[in-house]
C-alpha cells in the first residue's frame, strides 16, 4: 500500500468523512441535516465504490442514528455519526447515554445556530449547548485539523483510561462546506496509528451474559459520575499524548488541548475556539504592526476544559477578551468566556475581561471585526479593572 | 416438539425474584418467549412493567439468564438495530435478538424507531406486551389504551367517561412495514403463542418481525387476579382481539364465526364498569369490523 500522503482541495465535511474511513468503522448510521448531510453522502458514496467496508444503516431520525451507534457500539463495533443543531438536540437522549453508558465512538458536528430564530446557518450553540453530556469536545480550526481530529478521536476515545465518546465540532458552512488543501494520509498510516480495534467496554454477549445498565442504586450511581469525571481528567493527558503520537506518524501536531500563537511577551489575548482562529492569527499580525502588544490563545478541547494549561497561559496577562459564537443565556456572556473565566477565578491577580459574541446564525467575523475588538479591549482595559461590558459584533 | 414437551425441558431464564403484579400476563408470557429462545439471545427491556419489576436487573444483579438491556423507552427498536447489525457483520446470526416492550413504548414514543426499522427489514424479533396502558407508572392512557378505557389520565367523572378516542390498532399497522412476520398471541392460547414466537424467531434470521401480544394486567383494569388468563380466552373468544399471522405475505387468521359478545368479559373489568349499554354496543361493532376487515385481508 502507498505509503505517502495524498495532497488534495477538498471541504470539512469530505475531510471529516476521510477521517471516518481511514478509522474502518464498522457501522454508521446516518440522517441528513444541514450543514452535516455531506459527510454522510461521502460515506455513502466510498461504501458503493467499495472503498470501505463499513455497514450503512439509513435511520429515519437522528435519534435513531446515536441508538442505532450505541447498539453496535455495546455489541462490540466502532462507530460513526455526525449531525449537526436541530439533530443534536433530537438525539440528546441517547447521546447522554453514549457517554454515561461509557461507550467510545466518534461523531462530527458540523456546528449550527439553534432555532428560534429558523436558521440553518452557523453557530457553535449546538455543540457548546450540549457541554455538559458528558462526552469529549474539540473544536477544529481548518479542514486538516477535522480529518486528523477524527482519527486521534477514535485513539482517545478507546483509550482504556477514557473510554468517552469524542466530538468533532467544526464550524457549519465556513468549514463544512470550505475547500482547503489537505494532506491526506495513507490507510497504511492510519492503521499503524490506530491499530486494530479492540473491545474494553461493557458488551451485550450470550457468551457472556451480563445486564447491562440495570437499574442502579444513588449508593452505586454516584460512584459511576465520580469515575466519568476521573476519565475527563484522565484524558486532558492522553490528549497531550495521542498528540505526540501523532505527530510522530504522521508528522503533524496541535498543541494538545490548547494552542497558542505569539502570546509569549503578549500583554493582551485574544481567545478563540474553532474557525475564527484562523481569521483571528491574522488580525494579531496585523494588530502587532499597529503596535498592540497581542497573542492569541486556541482552546481546542472544551471538554474536558484545560483549565490548569489556560490558566498557566493568562496568568500576568493585563487583558483577554473571548470570541464566542453562542451564548449563556442567564449571563450575558457567550458560553466559553465563562468556562475561561472560571479558569482564571483563583489567579492571584485578576484579569480585566472581555466577553464578546458573534458570529450567530452564520454572521461573519472579520479581520477588521477582530481588529475592533481588540482596539476596544485595549482601550476599555488601561480605564477598568474586572469584566468590561460585552462587546457584540455587528 | 409438541409445545408442552418444549416448556416441560427449556429451562426459564428469569429471574424467580422478580415483583410483577400477581396475575400479570406479561410476566408469564416474557418467561415462555425465553424458553422458546434460550440462552443464545440477546434481550431488551425497555423501561415498562417488565423492566420495573426488576427482569433486567438491579444494582450488581441481573434479572435475565441471558444478556439484556433497558433501552430508553422510546429506541427499542433502533439500538437492536445496531446490535443486529454488528452480529451480522460478525457472522453470528445464530444469536436470537430479541425486544420485548410494552404498548407505550411500541405504540407512542417508541413507535417512529419501531417503524423506521421494519421498513428496514432489520433482523430481529420485536414482542409487544400490549395492556393497553403505561401500567407501571400508575395505569395511564396509551394509544392501545381502548375506548371508554378508566385509567388515571382519562378518569371517570362527571364530565369524564374514560378513554373518548378508539384504540391504535397495532398488529395491522406493522403487517403494512411488508414485515417478514406479524403476528398477534395470547396468552390464552399457548399453543398458538408458542409456535408464533418460534416463527417470529425463524423470520427474524431474515428480517423483521413483529408479535402483538394481548396481555390482561389485573391491578390496572381491575380484575381478580386468577381471571387473567380467562380475560384473555374471551378477547380472542369475543373476536375482540383476533388471532393472526402474517407470514411472509401469507395471512392466516384464526376464524371464530360464533364469538361471545364483547360483554362477556368487559363488564368484569373496572376499567370499563361504567359503560352504558350504547358504549358497549360501540365496542362491539368495533370488534366485528375489525375482524371482518382481517377476514378479507386473509381470504
Amino acid at each position: 500500500m502507498d505509503k505517502k500522503n495524498k495532497i488534495v482541495a477538498i471541504s470539512g465535511n469530505k475531510s471529516a468523512a476521510i477521517g471516518a474511513a481511514l478509522s474502518k468503522p464498522d457501522l454508521i448510521a446516518a440522517y441528513p441535516i444541514t450543514p452535516q448531510s455531506s459527510v454522510v453522502e461521502a460515506l455513502a458514496d466510498m461504501i458503493a465504490n467499495g472503498e470501505i467496508d463499513s455497514t450503512m444503516v439509513h435511520v429515519e431520525s437522528e435519534h435513531s442514528a446515536m441508538s442505532v451507534v450505541q447498539g453496535a457500539t455495546v455489541a462490540g463495533g466502532r462507530t460513526f455519526t455526525a449531525t449537526s443543531a436541530q439533530g443534536l438536540a433530537l438525539m440528546f437522549e441517547p447521546y447522554f447515554r453514549m457517554s454515561t453508558l461509557r461507550l467510545p465512538m466518534v461523531m462530527a458536528i458540523a456546528t449550527r445556530e439553534m432555532t428560534s430564530p429558523e436558521t440553518v446557518w452557523s453557530g457553535q450553540q449546538d455543540a457548546v449547548t450540549v457541554r455538559d453530556a458528558g462526552w469529549i469536545q474539540v473544536f477544529a480550526e481548518n479542514n486538516q485539523e477535522i480529518l486528523d481530529m477524527v482519527i486521534q478521536g477514535y485513539k482517545l476515545a478507546e483509550h482504556k483510561a477514557v473510554l468517552l465518546p469524542v466530538n468533532v465540532c467544526y464550524d457549519g458552512f465556513y468549514l463544512s462546506h470550505l475547500t482547503e488543501r489537505v494532506e491526506i494520509p495513507s490507510q497504511e498510516l492510519a492503521d499503524e496509528f490506530l491499530g486494530s480495534y479492540s473491545c474494553n467496554h461493557v458488551t451485550l454477549d450470550p457468551d457472556k451474559p451480563m445486564a447491562v445498565d440495570p437499574l442502579t442504586s444513588s449508593e452505586i450511581l454516584w460512584r459511576y459520575r465520580k469515575s466519568h469525571l476521573e476519565a475527563m481528567q484522565n484524558a486532558l493527558e492522553i490528549i497531550d499524548e495521542v498528540d505526540i503520537e501523532f505527530d510522530k506518524v504522521f508528522g503533524r501536531k496541535y498543541g494538545g488541548a490548547i494552542d497558542t500563537y505569539k502570546i509569549d511577551d503578549a500583554e493582551l489575548v485574544i481567545v478563540t475556539m474553532g474557525a475564527t482562529t484562523g481569521t483571528a492569527r491574522v488580525a494579531v499580525d496585523k494588530a502587532r504592526d499597529m503596535g498592540y502588544k497581542i497573542g492569541l490563545l486556541k482552546v481546542r478541547f472544551l471538554r474536558p476544559f484545560p483549565s490548569q494549561r489556560i490558566k498557566e497561559v493568562l496568568n500576568g496577562k493585563k487583558a483577554y477578551a473571548v470570541i464566542d459564537k453562542s451564548v449563556s443565556f442567564g449571563w450575558n456572556t457567550g458560553v466559553l468566556y465563562n468556562e475561561i473565566k472560571s479558569a482564571v477565578s483563583d489567579l492571584d491577580r485578576a484579569i480585566t475581561s472581555m466577553p464578546a459574541i458573534g458570529g450567530l446564525g452564520g454572521a461573519d467575523i472579520s479581520v477588521d471585526m477582530l481588529l475592533d475588538c481588540i482596539k476596544k479591549l485595549d482601550e476599555e482595559s488601561k480605564n477598568y479593572n474586572g469584566q468590561l461590558a460585552t462587546y457584540w459584533f455587528e | 416438539m409438541n409445545y408442552i414437551d418444549l416448556l416441560r425441558e427449556s429451562e426459564d431464564l428469569v429471574t424467580l425474584g422478580m415483583s410483577a403484579c400477581q396475575g400479570c400476563a406479561a410476566e408469564m408470557c416474557l418467561r415462555r418467549v425465553l424458553q422458546v429462545a434460550g440462552r443464545n439471545t440477546i434481550m431488551t427491556i425497555p423501561p415498562g412493567c417488565m423492566a420495573g419489576a426488576g427482569v433486567v436487573g438491579w444494582n450488581f444483579d441481573n434479572g435475565l439468564k441471558v444478556p439484556v438491556h433497558i433501552p430508553l423507552l422510546d429506541n427499542t427498536a433502533s439500538f437492536l438495530s445496531g446490535v443486529s447489525n454488528m452480529y451480522q457483520r460478525k457472522n453470528r446470526q445464530d444469536v436470537n435478538i430479541i425486544a420485548f416492550a410494552g404498548d407505550g413504548a411500541t405504540a407512542d414514543c417508541g413507535f417512529q424507531s419501531l417503524s423506521g426499522a421494519a421498513e428496514r427489514a432489520e433482523k430481529f424479533l420485536y414482542i409487544c406486551y400490549d395492556n393497553e396502558g403505561y401500567m407501571n407508572t400508575g395505569f395511564q392512557r396509551s394509544s392501545t389504551s381502548s375506548k371508554g378505557s378508566k385509567t388515571s389520565t382519562t378518569p371517570v367523572g362527571i364530565k369524564g367517561g374514560g378513554k373518548s378516542q378508539n384504540q391504535k390498532y397495532m398488529p395491522l399497522i406493522m403487517a403494512m412495514h411488508n414485515a417478514e412476520y406479524v403476528a398477534t398471541a395470547s396468552p390464552s392460547n399457548m399453543k398458538d403463542l408458542v409456535e408464533k414466537v418460534t416463527k417470529g424467531i425463524e423470520a427474524s434470521k431474515r428480517g423483521f418481525a413483529y408479535i402483538h401480544i394481548f396481555s390482561p394486567c389485573p391491578t390496572g383494569w381491575g380484575h381478580d387476579t386468577n381471571l387473567s388468563i380467562d380475560i384473555a380466552k374471551k378477547a380472542v373468544k369475543s373476536n375482540f382481539f383476533p388471532l393472526f399471522e402474517v407470514d411472509r405475505g401469507n395471512w392466516k387468521l384464526l376464524d371464530n364465526k360464533n364469538p361471545i359478545p364483547v360483554s362477556e368479559w368487559i363488564l368484569r373489568l373496572k376499567k370499563f364498569s361504567h359503560l352504558s349499554d350504547n358504549d358497549i354496543i360501540a365496542i362491539q361493532d368495533l370488534a366485528d369490523k375489525r375482524m371482518e376487515l382481517l377476514r378479507k385481508l386473509s381470504s
